[in-house]
């Protein structure tokens, strides 16, 4: 049984809003806008119809409305609804996708092992794509 | 007692919650940390971390626990929290009794309330393209000389 710690706070990410770069932490997030970098959470985040993300994304449940456009990792589940988009490799705990719904990629199921416990924002498997700019 | 319908257990998967996009105010919780930079058009509240930029024509609101690195661009910004950089704002800026500023301001419109800190300096050139408004009414702002001639 997993800890149904849900994050009690859920950024928003408007419309007409974008953002280039790095978002973590453990929150929740709502993207109706566009985002292009990575997004690592320790909480859900929710695609909505108008969001855009160009990103690889981790977190614990993605819910997918809009499109996305990188490789997504669920700790638990993954949500393509019918009017959402998915380009790029997935992998999940479980995977729940719509009639309708557009996914071009692999699928790669997390066996579940509960014991590792509540996401933890920082996995050590992204140290591949750090672009390490320093602020000078 | 007369039940009207079954509660009826449809699981309904669409929660239809994309309704809330209308009000286009982003919020950006205290516990979430954005390197990169934030563009666009809409408001802001911003509680977290951010190490970057804001370039948003909008309202800009650094709320008390948020920690900006970088530089903030907006129509108007209002800070409580922490700024190392510099803020522009387009038509005003305000500096709350919480707000910790390092770095440079550049604002036609500036209101600084007692408690904030802002190590720095600040301009206040009309650079604004704002022809109806009187450029700094003596409430608010700190009326420097209009120094520079207006230019387009």
């Amino acid at each position: 049984m997993q800890k149904d710690k849900s994050a009690d706070s859920t950024s928003l990410l408007s419309k007409n809003v974008r953002i280039e770069g790095e978002i973590q932490g453990p929150e929740n997030l709502h993207v109706e806008g566009h985002i292009k970098g990575a997004v690592v959470l320790a909480g859900d985040i929710f695609i909505g119809n108008t969001g855009i993300v160009e990103a690889d994304i981790e977190a614990k449940n993605i819910i997918i409305q809009g499109e996305v456009t990188g490789n997504v990792k669920a700790h638990r589940q993954l949500e393509i609804h019918p009017t959402g988009k998915l380009i790029g490799d997935c992998s999940a705990a479980s995977i729940d996708i719509k009639e309708g719904a557009v996914f071009e990629g692999r699928s790669n199921m997390i066996k579940s092992s509960p014991a590792t416990g509540p996401a933890s924002p920082l996995k050590d498997s992204r140290t591949s794509q750090n672009p390490k700019q320093s602020p000078s | 007692m007369a039940s009207f319908g079954k509660k009826k257990k449809e699981n309904k998967p669409e929660r239809t919650q994309t309704t809330s996009s209308q009000n286009e105010t982003s919020y950006f919780g205290k516990d979430l940390t954005i390197k990169g930079s934030v563009s666009g058009n809409g408001n802001v509240i911003i509680l977290g971390k951010l190490d970057g930029k804001f370039n948003l024509r909008g309202r800009v609101k650094i709320a008390q626990p948020a920690k900006i690195k970088g530089e903030v661009r907006a129509d108007v910004i209002s800070v409580n929290g922490v700024v190392q950089g510099s803020l522009i704002a387009k038509e005003r800026l305000h500096l709350d009794q919480t707000a910790r500023i390092e770095g440079q301001m550049a604002t036609p419109r500036l209101s600084i309330s007692e408690g904030a800190s802002f190590d720095g300096e600040v301009k206040m050139s009309d650079s604004s393209p704002k022809p109806s408004m009187a450029p700094a009414e003596g409430s608010a702002a700190i009326a420097q000389n209009k120094t520079a001639p207006a230019k387009e």
